[in-house]
């Protein structure tokens, strides 16, 4: 039977021997794993062997597009990256967006498995089925910018991933990026392409996707359209895109960095900043950004950002004082492929470490302040591994080792830093999924009612977990916290945040709150049947999603990775100090602070939740046996 | 600048976001598949920094294409008056 929204094919690439394959899907694994993530997840289950080198040829890279992808759906432009992460050894996954999904769909491919190490540098070029391996000479030492410039010229606008110099010197916190826009692979995914010696994946399609029961569809389709057309705000992201997400501006102005915070605010981005919206194929909210400097010693230069908090995050560094420096600084960032939040908080880190007398310029040749000289030095010496950098382009880990007396400074979990500091923000399940993300300090609840600015109150609160397709009977659980008066059990309600996650990742759609909250469990099986015609029940997609997350266990577990790994970075619960104010590790609510034997409870609920081990944090046999999971117990072994 | 194309449709290019979903629903309203090559209007350097949007002799001026351009890039003349 001809696969509908699915094109039905995976494409092997070794690059060790040039060889080059297409395997059918197995129409099994799309019941069971619906496709994306799920899929990526079941073939990395059956490929990667425990305990390998990240870095090493036996590493896979595995890149997957769900059934929505190619169609006018909105939001559906994910691409989903599965590999074992050299920054935490382990096997998890990264998403990116921009227009490579939307091509390889269109090529005729839902996933490519690439494995091995090709002698030479070279690019993996798809054209429908003219597939090859071309030399990347051209390009190999080039920045991403210039990389992506060449091959979408040389190729007709196609699709692009592609590393910059960080990917190619191994630096374990390198990144991708899609279309130069779209960040893709924190943790090391660049660093695995480099590896590889694959400087980029071009892809080019003309093939188009076709759908199973278009009557319903566009009945779907129309109903959504408007209600997206009628959304209050929408003008409003139109104009400001990610501004409206994070107000970077009050962070700073909180933070005591009043003169800064005139930077940041929406009037200088509108009049000095935004050159240009641009959105991902099939996305009605389009929220990244081409910014051009219109004035200071680097006007003109150019940008592009999937978001503008990364930058403004960039500027939080206490000694940059014009914005244009932390655009700069985070311009080059983005061309040698490192992640500009990881060079943030090891320039913040490393400076705290020099005032303690720790690192030194004697140890380190670098006098460390967070100004504009030090992050330019910074960003060269890991991206080219000089020096002090050789240390850091290692990650977390490796400095930890060198100075054994500074890890419980660290904000990072399992060697990934932290993204939300909840501190400042809170712990909903954003904070809370850095500590339990097999993958480390990552965040996977995007659509949970606790991510910024989605609302506060319980009435919204139940409008979400209904959307989520939250059974009815976890809500009580998730209303009964450690202390009553925290009101809701975070833990539990992350075990949610990170199934409906699953779910968008794995048919394709955005995970951004300001997409996905068009959508519900509902919705999204609804446009997932008349896509591919199958007819499937909500609780059959929250399943799959909920027997993925829990491969994607097991393959840490064999990794090594257990509970004593998922864990509250110590600082956390230290005040800390945020302009005039001492901030205190608080529950969602405010009510109480988050001592240790309450985040200790809060993992013991979240496992209990999950059904999984309270004591090693791993899945319990019952529940690998209710998923259907039992073989992949022991792949491997 | 907002140009006035032949089939009563005002482009404003600046508010292109290269989103293509007037590509998207062209193809699909027309040829049952998405498909944007096979669309009756071409972006060009959707990315880039001037992106040029193009109606080809296929188009049958059916304005589909305004109806699902959510971001202004495409107008009805009517609309503007």
């Amino acid at each position: 039977m001809e696969l509908k929204g699915y094109t039905g094919n995976i494409l092997n690439v070794n690059l060790t021997d040039n060889k080059i394959t297409v395997r059918k899907q197995n129409v099994d694994d799309i019941k069971h794993f619906i496709g994306g993530l799920g899929i990526n997840t079941k073939i990395a289950a059956e490929l990667i062997k425990p305990n390998i080198d990240p870095l090493s040829p036996e590493n896979y890279l595995i890149i997957g597009v769900g059934p929505l992808v190619g169609t006018i759906t909105p939001g559906s432009s994910r691409t989903v990256g599965t590999s074992k992460f050299p920054a935490t050894g382990a096997i998890a996954y990264s998403c990116g967006s921009m227009s490579f999904g939307f091509q390889l769909k269109n090529a005729g491919f839902d996933h490519v498995i690439i494995s091995g190490k090709a002698d030479k540098p070279v690019y993996l070029l798809i054209l429908d089925n003219n597939i090859d391996l071309i030399d990347a000479k051209e390009i190999w030492g080039q920045d991403i910018v210039e990389s992506t410039h060449f091959l979408q010229k040389k190729h007709n606008n196609c699709g692009v991933i592609a590393i910059g110099q960080a990917g190619e010197n191994l630096v374990k916190s390198s990144l991708a990026l899609i279309d130069r826009t779209s960040t893709f692979g924190r943790g090391g995914l660049g660093a695995v392409m480099g590896s590889k010696n694959l400087k980029a994946i071009a892809v080019k399609g003309t093939l188009g996707v076709s759908i199973a029961n278009p009557k319903k569809f566009n009945e779907l389709f129309s109903n959504l359209l408007e209600r997206i057309k009628n959304y209050p705000q929408r003008e409003s992201w139109h104009q400001l895109g990610m501004m409206r997400s994070l107000p970077v501006g009050m962070l700073l102005l909180d933070s005591g960095q009043k003169k800064k915070a005139r930077q940041c605010n929406e009037r200088f981005y509108l009049r000095k900043l935004k050159k240009r919206r641009i959105a991902c194929p099939s996305c009605p909210m389009g929220d990244k950004d081409i910014l051009q400097l219109q004035e200071g010693s680097n006007s003109g230069l150019l940008n592009y950002t999937s978001s503008i908090i990364n930058p403004a995050l960039m500027f939080t560094l206490e000694d940059l004082i014009n914005f244009d420096e932390a655009i700069k600084g985070y311009d080059i960032v983005n061309r040698y492929g490192l992640d500009s939040l990881t060079i943030t908080s090891l320039l913040k880190f490393c400076t705290i470490l020099y005032e303690k007398g720790i690192l030194t310029e004697e140890n380190t040749g670098i006098e460390w302040k967070t100004d504009y000289n030090t992050l330019i030095k910074l960003i060269e010496i890991i991206t080219y591994r000089k020096e002090f950098g050789n240390l850091l382009a290692d990650g977390w880990k490796k400095l930890a080792e060198a100075y054994n007396s500074i890890e419980n400074e660290m904000l990072t979990v399992k060697g990934l830093d932290i993204i939300f500091e909840p501190r400042i923000l809170r712990l909903g399940t954003m904070e809370f999924e850095q500590v339990v993300n097999p993958k480390g300090a990552h965040v996977a609840s995007g659509g949970s009612p606790t991510y910024i600015g989605a609302g506060s109150s319980i009435e919204k609160f139940n409008i979400h977990f209904s959307r989520m397709g939250i059974p009815k009977s976890a809500i009580s659980r998730i209303f009964t916290p450690p202390l009553e008066e925290m009101v809701v059990n975070i833990g539990r309600l992350t075990r949610y945040s990170e199934d409906w996650y699953t779910v968008l990742t794995s048919v394709g759609l955005c995970a951004r709150a300001q997409m996905n909250r068009f959508y519900g469990l509902e919705s999204t099986t609804d446009f997932y049947n008349a896509i591919t015609g199958y007819n499937m029940q909500p609780e059959d997609l929250r399943i799959a999603a909920e027997r993925t997350w829990n491969l994607i266990k097991l393959l840490n577990m064999k990794e090594g990775f257990s509970r004593k790994d998922d864990k509250f970075p110590k600082e956390w619960f230290n005040p800390l100090k945020f302009g005039d104010k001492i901030l205190k590790f608080q529950d969602f609510f405010g009510q109480t602070i988050i001592t240790p034997e309450i985040a200790n409870q809060l993992l013991d609920d979240y496992y209990d939740e999950r059904g999984w081990d309270k004591i090693t944090g791993i899945p319990t046999q019952a529940k690998i046996r209710e998923l259907g999971l039992e073989k992949f117990q022991f792949i491997n072994n | 600048m907002v140009k006035e194309s032949i089939i009563n449709i005002l482009i404003d290019e600046e508010r292109c976001t290269g989103c293509i979903l007037c590509k998207l629903w062209c193809s699909y309203i027309h040829h049952k598949i998405f498909n944007p090559l096979k669309a009756n209007l071409e972006i060009k350097d959707r990315y880039g920094l001037a992106p040029k949007i193009i109606f080809l002799d296929t188009c049958i001026k059916c304005g589909q294409c305004v109806q699902h351009c959510l971001y202004g890039a495409l107008r009805l003349k009517e609309e503007d008056n």
